[in-house]
């Protein structure tokens, strides 16, 4: 063979060789996008999130082997989930996102099973995929915050809560469910980065823990109005 | 990982970012509110200035939003249910949790976000209330009831032009005109707040040629503040407080004889004396309680808070230098136009020297000289936990309580230190000392959990160390390591 019809024979090896590694290259990289875009998110930074969002959203969307045997797959999983058959519904989302590796809803899934099942590496590795090939996806930067807050990682926690308000098809409904967490939620990693990211978006938010209010001595009264003086509509 | 292939593509997305800022492209996050805020706040301007074509212009454009996604109403239903059932009984709470939940299930409902609004109003969460019930009329612009409702969110923040424009739509778009009438004579004869009356009145005389409903109510009366506490007569369990006599006009030259006034209305400490206690400094006879509270009574303050012309707020302090300089939380001086402070026997008038919000800190300036003040304690670690601990402060008013506890927890909050300590503090607690049984300070009595009971917390005395009304020369420390 000479060397005009060795080159591409040398460089179609090189490539095969290196695909492992440009792949885990690519994994590594929107990790790191995304965990931009929640550092970004928690210092209010919004042209920087959009830019990493940008990023994300320029990737080539990756081609699907077997789309149907993926949407099969899925179905599954979504009966075996709505079953709580977790076990059998993680492996059915799984392989749809083996068949279909632009399936973010699969891979979504998949981590909210993780995270259900207290497997929060692999919740986080899932859902920064969905979100890697979504990077707009509110739902999954919901359940990615609830992941950081178990872990105990308030920064991520507020990043990733912060961008579920940002992208919020609602963002109304966001505010309300962000103020039920700040209110309501028992674990206080959550319950803080949720009471920050509403501060963060200045809006209204009463922390749990509220000063005792000082009283009125002998009733001097400051205020006008009567504690209850509406009239129902 | 390649290194330089990946510093490439961070460069590529930090020039992507830069240019899409530079060509405008951004979206504007968080918009969906303000422009229908937008909308909203046309329509209110424009139905005070009763341009009816205006408003009715500004309800097709709203009308034609884009609607968000529907919601599942079936889930919402029981949910509402229950925060109506929970609203008409007051249970406030209740129903906000419960309107809350079918708000989430089904946010394009207009009645669940109108009665959310109105819960948060109730609950005198004025902010969120005007937020939900914006987003309210943005699902249903010609809902009356919103509008009815958000003017009294404005009358209770004292914004009479926006409510008069909130009722008067409220009446426009009434499908029951006579009735909503009548609901805005009674805001406007018998609402104790000012702004919700003036909006109301106007409100009925700019719709009167078009309802024909009978004349609207003249003048406007004066407000008239709620009923004192009396001793034994409130729903609550106070201690008994007199009524106040009338106070004279707080300015500097009388303010410490308003200040007697007052303190001549509260609960008196317990008297050493009168108990048979040793005097200050003897042993403790195996109970430290009666030494820290004899050597720390002098040393805690009553802080009196004037707003026109009348006492407005009170709660503690502490003497942290010998040239009278007093520790408080910065929630009980905040809004206080004069000061007035009791450390012991002693009274002073009082200036605010400096002040935190984050955190909820201030200094006093007063007259008080004094041999003897409290030590800041800096420890703020782990063994700390399980420390006994002294609480004295005048909650709601009673002079000198004092209270003992442990140490709890640490806990960290918007990163301010805090100690939780069991000690039992209420209103009238805060900016008190928080003390160990070697008498120095390790804490500010500032906040209590509304849930459960004993969780309460006092801002570390290290965080008072570090925060900038601490004034190294004057105040002394215990360093760390000594708890």
């Amino acid at each position: 063979m000479n060397a005009v019809c060795r080159m591409p024979a040398l460089l179609l090896a090189a490539w095969i060789a290196a695909t492992p590694a440009v792949l885990a290259q690519d994994s590594e990289r929107n990790r790191y996008y995304v965990q931009q875009m929640i550092e970004m998110a928690a210092t209010d930074n919004e042209q920087g999130v959009v830019g990493m969002q940008r990023m994300l959203e320029q990737n080539p969307r990756p081609a699907a082997p077997d789309p149907a045997a993926a949407r099969a797959a899925f179905q599954r999983g979504l009966t075996l989930f709505g079953q709580e058959g977790l076990d059998a519904a993680l492996a059915a989302f799984q392989q749809a996102s083996r068949d279909d590796p632009g399936n973010a809803d699969a891979v979504n899934y998949a981590g909210l099973i993780y995270r259900k099942m207290g497997r929060f590496p692999e919740a986080e590795t899932a859902l920064q995929q969905a979100l890697a090939l979504e990077p707009s996806r509110a739902v999954a930067w919901f359940q990615l915050a609830q992941v950081y807050g178990l872990e105990n990682d308030a920064d991520r926690a507020l990043g990733a809560l912060a961008n579920t308000y940002r992208f919020a098809q609602n963002q109304m409904r966001a505010e309300e469910i962000l103020r039920n967490i700040a209110e309501n939620e028992a674990a206080d990693i959550l319950r803080n980065a949720a009471l920050k990211t509403l501060r963060l978006f200045h809006l209204p938010a009463e922390a749990v823990i509220v000063p005792p209010l000082p009283t009125n001595p002998g009733g001097i009264v400051p205020m006008n109005s009567a504690p209850n003086p509406i009239h129902t509509p | 990982m390649n290194f330089p292939s990946f510093t490439r593509s961070l460069a590529l997305a930090l020039a992507l970012a830069l240019a899409l800022a530079l060509a405008g492209a951004l979206p504007a996050v968080a918009g969906q509110y303000e422009t229908i805020d937008y909308y909203v706040q046309q329509m209110i301007a424009l139905a005070s200035a009763a341009d009816e074509a205006g408003v009715l212009t500004f309800r097709e454009q709203m009308e034609n939003l884009p609607r968000p996604e529907p919601g599942d109403a079936r889930q919402a239903h029981p949910f509402n249910q229950h925060g109506q059932e929970r609203l008409a009984g007051g249970q406030l709470k209740e129903a906000l949790a419960a309107f809350r939940q079918a708000f989430i299930a089904d946010p394009t409902d207009p009645e669940i976000a109108g009665a959310l609004g109105l819960t948060y109003l109730r609950s005198r969460r004025f902010k969120e209330a005007e937020r939900l019930l914006v987003y309210a009329l943005s699902l249903a612009p010609a809902r009356s009831a919103s509008w009815l409702t958000l003017g009294q969110v404005y009358g209770q923040q004292g914004d009479a032009r926006r409510a008069t424009g909130a009722f008067a739509n409220a009446h426009r778009f009434a499908q029951d005109r006579p009735q909503v009438a009548e609901q805005l004579r009674q805001l406007a004869t018998a609402d104790p707040a000012d702004a919700i009356r003036i909006g109301a009145l106007q409100a009925l005389r700019a719709a009167r040629p078009a309802s024909a409903a009978p004349p609207a109510p003249s003048p406007v009366l004066p407000s008239q503040p709620a009923a004192p506490v009396r001793p034994g007569t409130g729903s609550t369990s106070l201690p008994a407080a007199p009524v106040a006599p009338e106070r004279p006009t707080t300015a500097t030259d009388n303010l410490l004889g308003s200040l007697k006034q007052s303190l001549a209305t509260l609960a008196q400490p317990a008297d050493p004396v009168t108990t048979g206690s040793a005097a200050p400094g003897t042993a403790d006879n195996g109970n430290p309680g009666q030494r820290i509270y004899r050597r720390s009574l002098p040393l805690t303050c009553l802080i009196v808070t004037f707003q026109d012309g009348k006492t407005a707020n009170l709660g503690s302090g502490l003497l942290v230098s010998r040239d009278g300089l007093v520790i408080t939380n910065n929630h009980v001086i905040d809004k206080a136009e004069n000061l007035a402070v009791r450390c012991g026997d002693r009274e002073s008038v009082a200036r605010v020297r400096k002040r935190s919000r984050e955190p909820d800190l201030a200094s006093l300036a007063t007259s008080l000289k004094s041999v003897d003040s409290f030590v800041l304690n800096q420890t703020y670690n782990q063994d700390l936990i399980g420390l006994d601990v002294f609480v004295i402060g005048n909650p709601y008013g009673l002079e000198g309580t004092f209270s003992t506890g442990v140490i709890s927890g640490l806990r960290e909050i918007d990163g301010v230190r805090y100690i939780q300590i069991s000690a039992p503090i209420s209103p009238g607690n805060s900016g008190g000392p928080v003390i160990l049984r070697d008498g120095s300070v390790i804490g500010v009595a500032t906040m209590g959990l509304k849930v459960g009971q004993n969780l309460n917390f006092a801002i570390a005395a290290a965080e008072v160390i570090s925060s900038p009304i601490f004034e190294a020369k004057q105040m002394q420390i215990r360093r760390t390591g000594t708890p």
